[in-house]
């Protein structure tokens, strides 16, 4: 009976899911990568080059941000020394950053770092889980959002650097010393490309796991489409809520990953000492 | 839009929205949480030592308490023996004395004893000599004269006395 109805539900599900995917197809639906490609959603003026319209993942980076500004400050805003609930929860991840990558990679420098290191992860971890919410984006899975953290993280890791060893120390203190002076020119070059190329993977890192899990996920539900069967339709589902828990994971592991290596970089910069 | 080119509007975006975000959160969220986490990082090292130092006091008052009490103890062994001695000594004391004034006791019992006797002895002589007398004034009358009886007795009662 109860073996029954869940049957009759599933396979009604997947008749929807086929006429839907009948309807859609050949209007672009059978691509997959349309759907995890920016669309502009208002039209703006171009100003100094720059195409101000906002788009699909410019919203939902916004919809991430108004949703740190609401809980963030509404929870941590009153000082409670014993803390409860979602403040508990948020609370444990801010200590388990503040201890695990802020004190342990840039100790008592941290302290300046903590702020925008939080700021960051918390940032990019919701941004990664709003993907994962039907009809929602992740604004971490478009090239533009990573590279702009990166640019940032770049941005602090220099001017940390060159603010405790100087414009002149921070840029010639890059090349290790006591190599051969012929030497000193190719090392300066390789070290510069070697900062450019780890902010470069950072960006891409981020980038290439979040679009990869939608990509995932999107390629399992158009299995449905390509093989326009209800039998079929309870794997790919299977399968693509697999993926979504494996990706609940990666939006909290990539976070991680970016807010310690940003941490590992500005620790990098602050002692130059190879 | 192409999957890997950069949209310098969406960049422009995320420079404004991150840096706001930044500003806000640092002055709402980070500062107060990293103020309230400091603080009780602090009172839990306060705690901490404070726990300790009341630990080492109260290890410090047990064994003072039982430094006290073993003392207590010992000085209480001491009295006791001390106490006993003086009993044992009291004990000799006494019955050296009662035995001394038992012995004084007898002696003049003894004495007593002889002194009656001896009285007792003069009486029954007193009476034996008077009985008699007596006795014989009833046999012989009074063919004797007083002197002569007192005379004749004291003869035969110093046979007596020296059969005695």
């Amino acid at each position: 009976m109860l073996f029954g109805s869940a049957l009759n539900s599933i396979t009604t599900i997947a008749r929807l899911v086929v006429e839907e995917g009948e309807k859609g197809h050949g209007e672009g639906a059978g691509n997959v990568l349309e759907h995890v490609i920016d669309h502009t959603v208002i039209h703006l003026p171009t100003v100094l080059g720059v195409d101000l319209s906002i788009t699909y993942h410019t919203i939902f980076m916004w919809v991430a941000t108004a949703i740190l500004l609401l809980v963030l400050p509404a929870v941590f805003g009153k000082r409670r020394m014993i803390p409860s609930g979602l403040g508990n929860a948020l609370e444990a991840i801010v200590v388990f950053l503040r201890e695990d990558i802020i004190d342990n990679y840039l100790g008592k420098d941290g302290k300046r770092y903590e702020p925008y290191i939080l700021t960051v992860f918390f940032f990019i971890v919701t941004n990664n889980l709003l993907g994962l919410v039907p009809g929602g984006a992740s604004a971490t899975s478009d090239i533009s959002v990573t590279a702009t953290l990166t640019l940032i993280t770049l941005g602090t890791v220099t001017f940390s650097g060159m603010k405790k060893y100087g414009v002149i120390g921070f840029w010639t203190g890059m090349v290790p010393s006591g190599i051969p002076v012929v030497l000193i020119p190719l090392m300066f070059v390789i070290e510069v490309l070697g900062l450019l190329a780890k902010h470069f993977a950072l960006a891409m890192r981020l980038f290439a796991n979040m679009t990869a899990g939608h990509l995932t996920i999107l390629s399992l539900i158009g299995l449905i489409f390509i093989f326009k069967s209800y039998i079929i339709a309870p794997f790919p589902i299977i399968g693509a809520t697999a993926v979504g828990v494996l990706e609940i994971f990666v939006a909290f592991l990539q976070a991680y990953i970016f807010t310690l290596l940003t941490s590992v970089y500005i620790s990098m910069a602050l002692h130059q000492d190879h | 839009m192409e999957l890997l080119t950069p949209n310098t509007g969406l960049m422009f975006w995320t420079v404004v929205t991150f840096l706001v975000l930044l500003l806000v959160l640092r002055k709402t969220a980070w500062g107060p949480l990293l103020q309230v986490l400091d603080e009780r990082e602090q009172r839990i090292r306060e705690s901490l030592e404070k726990a300790e130092i009341a630990q080492k006091q109260a290890d410090e008052a047990i064994s003072k308490q039982e430094e006290l009490l073993a003392r207590a103890r010992e000085e209480a062994q001491e009295i006791i023996a001390r106490s006993k001695n003086m009993a044992e000594a009291l004990k000799g004391d006494i019955v050296s004395k009662a035995r001394a004034e038992a012995d004084n006791l007898l002696d003049r019992a003894k004495r007593e004893i002889a002194l009656e006797r001896e009285k007792a002895v003069d009486e029954l002589r007193r009476l034996a000599v008077d009985l008699s007398i007596t006795a014989t004034k009833k046999v012989i009358g009074k063919a004797l004269t007083e002197k002569d009886h007192e005379k004749i007795v004291s003869e035969s009662l110093q046979e007596m006395g020296d059969l005695n």
